[in-house]
């Protein structure tokens, strides 16, 4: 179940990390990404070519009931994530790169995640609510044009807004953690290996897929990690929020067992993997100079 | 003198003095306090953080803070007049209030590189002997080492987010102390400096701060500047008030087209750097300017938030950010529309770098050139009557000639070192009258670089005189080969050396990091072909992943120099 109060929790924090993720931006990073549409090109095929792709795969092979099968496609068609971001920061990424793909992932979002979802669900022959979802998506942008607005009124707010958007986006699994899990320990018990299996892969295959083709098209390594990293990590609050208010509670229960699982699961995955880029970027980097400039 | 031996004095505009020799004010703290009297509730300085966190201090703040810590000095501390105080602190709000504190306290500022090691801290300290330190608390552990022969007894430490609002300076602290580890602990005796200022505040009222200063003559040494202090001995040059204040005029008449009161500058280049001491943190000052402080310009993408935040009308740089900046796609694609020019310091600006920052912000770098020992500058480019590849004119009051090694005036186009002379050139170096002597010849300053004057007293620089190359007899000069090795564009950095060649007595050989990796070492050769004189043409390119680099970013021949020729060796 998921009861009014947690609905309300679950609001307020995506409202904040949406805020977070607006306050991040500016519209010179539009006019940057619109000028430059190849990186847009290649950050729009990963996120919303390759994502749902796997997870139709995941869905189809993996014997998951059907419940489970829409989580994984949401999932799977979500925009990328705010803490990809922090994670780009800390494998010495293209930070830059990291949040622009972010924000066109989410506002060609609210075009794309609806017609792939009917699209890949036609395919799965499950149903999926797609007016609640566009709804959803649409309402989601507000607090990230609220949060533009406030860099834009006052820088200091705005970058304070946006650490705590980031921040909350970590807090967000401790959430998941006190109040799903125990409620949901049967059914984790239960659940075959072929949930976790999915959970886990699509992150996994994700980053790996991003990679190879950020390198096939000779991206600088810099880039290909970023892109890797951005392709892998989903805005997991983002697929619960949707489904937490659009599929009836005791339906949303099953069909978010994939997007939480995969959301606590994202965090040991991409650690292991900024660690892995950590140390490819200290063997390939060029000595700057030790000045400040 | 006459125009006769000034004609340059024709290119000034009409608004620029044809002399200057006396400053307005008598020393630096003068200054400070009658311009923030005029601007008082204007904005003076911003530091602007890389996600846009932001902190601001008045003319009038600045204003008062450093009157309080210049009590805190003098009377808590105990310094007297022309005691040393060090000051190593990136840019940020703390570093103008400690640097016009040291200043009105009638103390002399012993500006130190944030970035030195213990051991060059150790020798500078060793040399000042100062009796008070105000440090950034990110460096703090090489603080102990350093002092270790020469205990300073007073310590001040600040932070890099000092006098910015609660919040941002909170999740400062929090991600450098937690995520970034790079808050070492401070465990030496010392005093925050907001305590300090609290402090001084608390004793002024017994005390008026304009005496300090009032002892002071102009002829006073200001600030301490050490040169060329990477290796051998560390020695400082002795800026006196009158040095820096006839400088800062030199240098802000020179540059037409500005608005007292009306324009917004960058500063990204450490204020520690005699060229941004002099030209950003004064002479923005006395414009009544807004001085946006930049802690730290790497990434260059750290500079994002501050020319989307504030309406730059004029930075200042050297050619390594200019040439960084004009190739960052964010910077290429909105270029700041306010900006009226730039001003290019520090080192050489190269024609592909000045050429290509044109083309993208469609405003000119006017390029100056100086030295540390000239407070620092001597000439300056002259708005719309630039020549492109010339370091400008002499700034009024200034003397400039090229001289053969006898000190004789060579014939007009002739190479020779430029010798100076003027109001801005040092009082010597800080106890070395036996380096001073070497440099000083009948009153002129000889700069060590070789120039060129033209008919109407333009200069260019050829080259650093140590850095000559001869080739079979032929004066080589590195500047013109890198020049035109650096127009190919597959290259991003070069510099050019020479090394022992049994034939032709020495060769020239080029260093090149590449921008194109399938760039051959041949191709490149046959674009010096096509530009250069045959001897002039590099007879090896060494393709390397860096090139070694001083503290402000000029690429150090003489580190080039000696890798090559230990790996020869």
């Amino acid at each position: 179940m998921v009861g009014p109060l947690e609905q309300a929790i679950l609001a307020a924090m995506i409202f904040v990390i949406m805020l977070g993720m607006g306050a991040s931006l500016t519209p010179r990073d539009f006019v940057l990404a619109f000028r430059r549409p190849y990186g847009l090109l290649i950050g729009l095929v990963s996120q919303y070519g390759f994502m749902p792709l796997i997870g139709f795969g995941l869905a189809s092979i993996l014997p998951v009931p059907p419940v489970v099968a829409i989580g994984i496609l949401i999932i799977s068609c979500m925009p990328g994530g705010t803490t990809s971001n922090m994670f780009t920061y800390f494998s010495k990424g293209n930070l830059a790169l990291s949040l622009l793909m972010t924000v066109n992932s989410t506002l060609f979002g609210v075009l794309l995640i609806p017609l792939l979802l009917v699209l890949y669900a036609g395919a799965l022959e499950v149903d999926i609510p797609r007016e609640n979802v566009i709804v959803t998506l649409v309402l989601l942008l507000v607090p990230v044009a609220i949060g533009m607005g406030l860099r834009k009124m006052n820088a200091n707010v705005g970058a304070v807004a946006e650490f705590g958007g980031s921040a909350l986006g970590l807090f967000f699994i401790l959430f998941l953690v006190v109040s799903w899990i125990p409620r949901n320990w049967g059914f984790l018990m239960e659940t075959g290996w072929a949930t976790y299996a999915a959970s886990i892969g699509l992150g996994v295959i994700g980053m790996a897929i991003g990679y190879g083709f950020a390198r096939a098209l000779r991206l600088h390594p810099r880039n290909a990690r970023t892109i890797s990293l951005e392709t892998g990590i989903q805005n997991g609050p983002l697929a619960i929020a949707i489904i937490a208010f659009t599929w009836p509670a005791d339906e949303a229960q099953a069909v978010m067992a994939v997007p939480v699982l995969y959301s606590l699961f994202i965090v040991i995955v991409s650690t292991a993997v900024t660690l892995i880029f950590r140390r490819a970027n200290l063997a390939a980097e060029q000595k700057l100079p030790d000045g400040l400039l | 003198m006459t125009t006769d031996q000034r004609p340059w004095t024709a290119f000034y505009g009409p608004a620029v003095r044809k002399d200057i020799d006396a400053p307005r004010y008598p020393t630096l703290g003068d200054m400070v306090a009658a311009v923030a009297h005029q601007y008082a509730a204007k904005t003076a300085f911003t530091c602007c953080l890389p996600n846009g966190m932001n902190g601001s201090l008045s003319f009038a703040q600045a204003d008062e803070m450093s009157d309080a810590l210049a009590v805190y000095l003098r009377e808590v501390c105990g310094l007297a007049q022309g005691d040393r105080v060090a000051l190593q602190a990136p840019n940020g709000l703390s570093y103008p209030v400690a640097a016009f504190a040291v200043l009105k306290a009638g103390c002399i500022l012993v500006n130190v590189n944030p970035l030195y090691t213990a051991e060059e801290m150790a020798r500078v300290f060793a040399d000042a002997e100062p009796k008070a330190l105000i440090v950034v608390d990110m460096f703090a552990d090489k603080v102990r080492e350093a002092t270790k022969g020469h205990p300073i007894p007073n310590i001040i430490v600040t932070q890099v987010a000092e006098f910015l609002p609660a919040a941002p300076r909170g999740i400062v602290r929090l991600v450098q102390r937690h995520w970034d580890r790079s808050l070492p602990p401070v465990d030496f005796p010392h005093i925050r400096l907001p305590a300090a200022i609290a402090a001084g505040r608390r004793a002024r009222a017994s005390v008026a701060v304009e005496e300090y200063r009032a002892q002071l003559t102009p002829d006073d040494v200001a600030v301490l500047q050490y040169t060329g202090g990477t290796t051998g001995v560390a020695k400082a040059a002795m800026l006196t008030h009158r040095n820096l204040l006839v400088n800062m005029e030199q240098t802000m008449e020179m540059i037409e087209g500005v608005e007292p009161g009306a324009e917004v500058a960058l500063t990204a280049l450490p204020l520690y750097h005699i060229f941004a001491f002099t030209v950003n943190l004064m002479g923005f000052w006395w414009l009544g300017a807004r001085n946006v402080l930049i802690p730290n310009p790497r990434p260059l993408s750290n500079l994002k938030r501050a020319f989307e935040n504030y309406r730059i009308t004029w930075m200042s740089g050297v050619n390594t950010l200019f040439n960084g900046l004009a190739q960052e796609l964010w910077f290429r694609d909105t270029p700041p529309r306010h900006l009226k020019f730039a001003s290019a310091g520090g080192m050489a600006l190269q024609t592909a770098v000045a050429e290509r920052w044109v083309e993208v912000t469609g405003k000119p770098v006017l390029e100056g050139y100086g030295m540390t020992e000239t407070s620092p500058v001597l000439t300056f480019n002259p708005l719309n009557r630039v020549r492109p590849g010339s370091i400008g004119i002499p700034v009024p009051g200034t003397d400039l000639r090229c001289v053969d090694d006898e000190g004789r005036e060579v014939a007009l186009g002739e190479p020779g070192e430029l010798a100076a002379r003027g109001p801005q050139v040092m009082a010597g170096f800080w106890r070395r009258p036996e380096e001073t002597a070497k440099v000083m010849r009948d009153g002129w300053l000889l700069t060590g670089d070789i120039g060129v004057r033209d008919a109407d007293g333009y200069f260019r620089i050829v080259d650093r005189k140590k850095d000559m190359i001869i080739v079979s007899g032929f004066k080589v000069y590195p500047n013109e080969v890198e020049d035109c090795i650096a127009l190919h564009p597959g290259v991003a950095e070069v510099g050019v050396i020479g090394v022992p060649d049994g034939a032709t007595g020495e060769a020239v050989e080029a260093h090149v990091v590449l921008r194109d990796p399938a760039l051959s070492a041949e191709e490149l050769r046959n674009h010096c072909k096509a530009h250069l004189t045959a001897y002039k043409v590099p007879k090896r390119v060494v393709v390397r992943d860096a090139l070694p680099r001083s503290n402000v970013g000029k690429i150090l021949r003489k580190d080039i120099r000696a890798e090559a020729l230990a790996g020869k060796g």
